[in-house]
């Protein structure tokens, strides 16, 4: 493999000649080996291998940024002029910046090189183990892939961080047919660092395809109510999704937020703690270094429903005048609940379990709108039949703080760890 | 993009291989509030094979397009067919060959603007925006212009060399509205590079100023009634219903794996006013916002006619699922980037129009929604689909009403389409979509407005 840091220090010694007053250089060599199914069926075979170069440029306060995946020295030298021709188009802006000088260090995670026969192996025995315990279930895509990058963080206040990270990643969309009747399609995805057990004990996979067969017959809800949700792990990251973006970059510089004014504020009920951990032993597909060149560590953003932070990038803070985050979001954690599962099901009057949300966008303000997919109906405490043709809708924010229980169980994907949680307030309606 | 002459490379072909040397070239300029927020080009190029051997794919990239590279990527693709090979002996026989030689290099014959006056144009609209709408409480704008330039050869004789540009220019207005942020977002540009699909900035002034009327009935806007209603889609969401609810049912590797379009063939799955087609290239004598001549896989590509008078007609196919229903390829395998493997993808998908008059749909609704943004969408196997919506009007006894709030409309795409009971005679096309299916890729959604019965999704 050609030597990233050497094209790294090019890249931020051309910047600087250039006339660049400060300039980060950031080349990341990365190796991908990726099997392949369709249909159930084997079907390729991927090796790629990538050579990623970003160069910024800041000069007399304005930024360019330049990617190419070309690293002999002819095209860093014209990819390191173009960042500073762009600048130069640029206007002023006193928030743009580099990472301070922090003390070099090299992070490393996972294997160097991926074991292709037992990737193999492991798909081979995931389709076999389908075919036996969901006879109705197709895996109509998956992919299991090894992915190595090895990245080189240059900036010209001295920042230099070297990373490297190997890491297996499995996506797979499935669905079941019985007759003429065919389930929605749900999917799923997880990482880890070794394929050490079957890919069927990961994460929530068998849960999920045991349920896509009994969703072969679905029925529409009957009419429209207010009601409970108890929001599955895997589709968590949906909901909480509208918060973690409107407190990043964006919406705050924008001023649309509506945590603009929030910090230290009560967002959520007092039962939900969120962490944001990309460097921890919980989750296998984190990150070292910050796309701004910081060191990344770990953060709580929600501590018992109140607002310890904002996701903002150094731009976003100098922008805001607030804090920087310590990492750039994901990878979160949320602390386990004191319910089960069964007693937050036993808890529910009428209600559904969410398992996939197919929605708009919402609103700023956290109007959403969608379909309920791979759902369930709950009424008198007990979980009824799965669900087809089901709207819900109603205003993230304030289910947020509508939060009634948060199950025991957790799963853990390795880029997240997820419990269940039960929300007060969403307009269900049916036919 | 970097001379290459791959032609030399085929003397390595020992099996079914695909050679593709490829370059995607981007222009990103985000202005907020009058900040500029990201200022970027991106230059990501390379070299991909991809080899088949009797059912099974290898496939290999990389960014170096030396000899040694070139090489060492077309080992590296048989080799990993070969690995795949050994282990699955899948033994299914060769591809249909329809050898074809071509090029289509959209570029602008007009002097290229710089990154500079490129942000100068973002910063004139801003600064019109500013002026025109003063009571704004947020705007951003934000450029993007993506040229895929592809050489490709394939071991059965293809050989096509590709520049499809697109550049499109978005606008996002926000106000406040009892202290709560109110936006709406619209687009413009298209087919073209920068120069050719945009003359100035005051192109886009007459779309900003209806942008602007249709945010502010908005802010007074209305939740609307969650129920089953009957709604006239206008073209955008025609399109995006074209392409997520109909169209994805019809892509042949998702009817392999199960979707509900695979028993409907030569059934009626639609109203018969509804015809649905994937355009290669030209939709009635114009050039589709995403033209393609020759798929990744050396097919010279061919509109899939897939609902016709409202008989589901056919697939959209690769060599391999052409093979597999034993039908000819109609060239839909495309791929991203140079490191991705060609997929069947959507090219240009749109119900094409009928005889009606938008006004004359909008006075048939007694009780109803005339809804005309879509924003997200996705649809399901069994054509169930969602699509947000960030604009729309209440129909109150033939006459549009208040404005809606932003909602979500859903139902069954083959139950809707046969609900379908008018046609409007006009058509229009969605230039920015981009479609995810593994990997993202830009495509064209068009159509008329369309006169069906729809959830839709409020309080």
């Amino acid at each position: 493999m050609e030597n990233g840091r050497v094209t790294a220090k090019r890249g931020l010694e051309a910047l600087l000649r250039l006339g660049a007053d400060k300039a980060q250089s950031v080349v990341s060599l990365v190796e991908k080996h990726e099997m392949n199914v369709d249909a159930g069926e084997f079907s390729l075979l991927r090796t790629t291998f990538d050579t990623q170069v970003r160069l910024t440029a800041i000069k007399g306060g304005k930024r360019g940024q330049t990617a190419a995946n070309q690293s002999d020295p002819e095209s860093i030298e014209r990819a390191a002029a173009d960042a500073l021709n762009i600048a130069e188009a640029s206007q002023p802006d006193d928030a743009y910046d580099i990472a301070e000088r922090q003390p070099a260090e090299v992070f490393k995670a996972g294997s160097d090189s991926p074991d292709l026969d037992k990737m193999h192996m492991r798909v081979a025995e995931l389709l076999k183990e389908v075919k036996v315990r969901h006879p109705k279930t197709v895996i109509r895509q998956a992919f299991l892939d090894f992915t190595k990058t090895r990245s080189f963080i240059l900036n010209s206040n001295g920042v230099d961080f070297e990373t490297t990270a190997g890491v297996y990643r499995f996506f797979t969309m499935f669905s079941s047919q019985e007759g003429d009747n065919v389930s929605s399609f749900n999917y799923t995805a997880f990482s880890m660092r070794e394929l050490d057990k079957p890919l069927l004990e990961c994460a929530g996979l068998d849960r999920l395809l045991r349920e896509s067969g009994e969703q072969v017959k679905t029925y529409p809800i009957k009419g429209k109510f207010v009601g409970h949700v108890i929001v599955t792990p895997e589709c968590l990251e949906d909901i909480l999704g509208f918060l973690a973006y409107s407190v990043s970059d964006g919406p705050m510089i924008a001023g649309t937020s509506i945590y603009k004014d929030s910090l230290n504020k009560e967002v959520t009920s007092p039962s939900l703690t969120i962490h944001c951990r990309p460097v921890s032993d919980e989750i296998a597909d984190g990150y070292f270094v910050t796309a701004d060149g910081y060191k990344a560590e770990n953060m709580t953003l929600v501590d018992k429903g109140v607002l310890k932070g904002y996701m903002l990038s150094l731009y976003g803070a100098k922008k805001t005048g607030k804090e920087r985050a310590v990492n750039q979001g994901g990878a979160w954690v949320i602390e386990p609940g004191d319910t089960s599962f069964e007693d937050m099901v036993k808890g529910v009057d009428r209600g559904i379990i969410l398992a996939r949300f197919s929605g708009g966008n919402p609103s700023a303000n956290g109007d959403f709108s969608g379909i309920a997919k791979n759902s369930y109906l709950i009424e008198n405490g007990k979980i009824q039949y799965p669900i087809s043709e089901s709207m819900i809708s109603g205003n993230f924010a304030e289910m947020l703080m509508n939060i009634t229980a948060i199950s025991k169980e957790r799963v853990s994907s390795g880029f997240s760890v997820m419990p269940w949680i039960a929300m007060y307030g969403a307009t269900i309606s049916g036919k | 993009m970097r001379n290459v002459d791959l032609r030399e490379f085929s003397g390595l072909f020992k099996a079914y291989t695909e050679l593709r040397a490829q370059e995607n070239r981007t222009v990103s300029i985000l202005a907020v509030k009058g900040s500029i927020a990201s200022n970027s080009r991106t230059d990501i190029g390379g070299i991909s094979a991809r080899v088949y051997k009797d059912g099974s794919w290898g496939f290999a990239s990389s960014p170096d397009l030396s000899r040694e590279a070139i090489t060492s990527v077309i080992k590296a693709a048989s080799e990993n067919a070969a690995f795949l090979d050994s282990r699955e002996k899948k033994g299914k026989g060769a591809l249909p060959s329809t050898p074809v030689t071509s090029e289509n290099l959209l570029k602008t014959t007009k002097p290229r603007l710089s990154q500079k006056e490129l942000v100068e144009f973002v910063r004139e609209i801003d600064n019109h925006i500013l002026k025109a709408y003063p009571n704004l409480s947020s705007r951003t704008i934000s450029l993007n212009c993506l040229d895929m330039e592809k050489i490709l050869l394939t071991s059965d004789g293809s050989y096509s060399h590709s520049l499809i540009p697109r550049s499109t220019i978005r606008v996002t207005m926000t106000v406040e509205k009892d202290g709560k942020p109110v936006d709406l977002s619209s687009v413009y540009g298209g087919l073209g590079q920068f120069e050719d699909a945009f003359e100035s900035p005051g192109d886009i002034y007459g779309g900003l100023q209806t942008h602007f009327e249709h945010l502010m009935k908005k802010s007074e806007g209305v939740f609307a009634d969650a129920g089953v209603k009957t709604c006239v889609l206008d073209a955008e969401l025609a399109g995006i219903l074209a392409h997520e609810a109909i169209g994805h049912t019809t892509e042949a590797d998702l009817v392999l794996g199960g979707s509900v379009a695979g028993p409907l063939l030569n059934k009626e799955a639609a109203s018969p006013l509804v015809t649905l087609v994937d355009f290669a290239n030209t939709a009635l004598g114009v050039t589709c916002p995403v033209p393609v001549y020759v798929d990744d896989e050396g097919t010279r590509a061919e509109d899939a006619v897939l609902i016709e008078k409202g008989i589901l007609k056919g697939y959209m196919h690769s060599k391999e699922s052409a093979a597999h229903f034993g039908v000819a390829p109609t060239g839909n395998a495309r791929a991203f980037q140079f490191s991705d493997e060609p997929l069947i993808r959507m090219r240009n998908t749109a119900i094409l129009p009928g005889t009606s008059k938008l006004a004359d749909m909008i006075a048939s609704v007694d009780d109803g929604y005339y809804l005309i943004r879509p924003s997200n969408g996705q649809a399901d196997s069994t054509s169930e689909f969602m699509f947000g919506v960030t604009l729309g009007y209440e129909i109150k006894n033939g006459k549009l009403g208040r404005a809606i709030r932003d909602t979500t409309i859903s139902g069954v795409a083959f139950e809707l389409l046969k609900s379908v009971t008018m046609v409007s005679d006009d058509m229009k096309w969605t230039c920015a979509g981009m479609c995810g299916k593994k990997q993202a890729i830009p495509v064209g959604m068009g159509g008329p407005a369309i006169k069906c019965v729809v959830s839709i999704g409020g309080r």
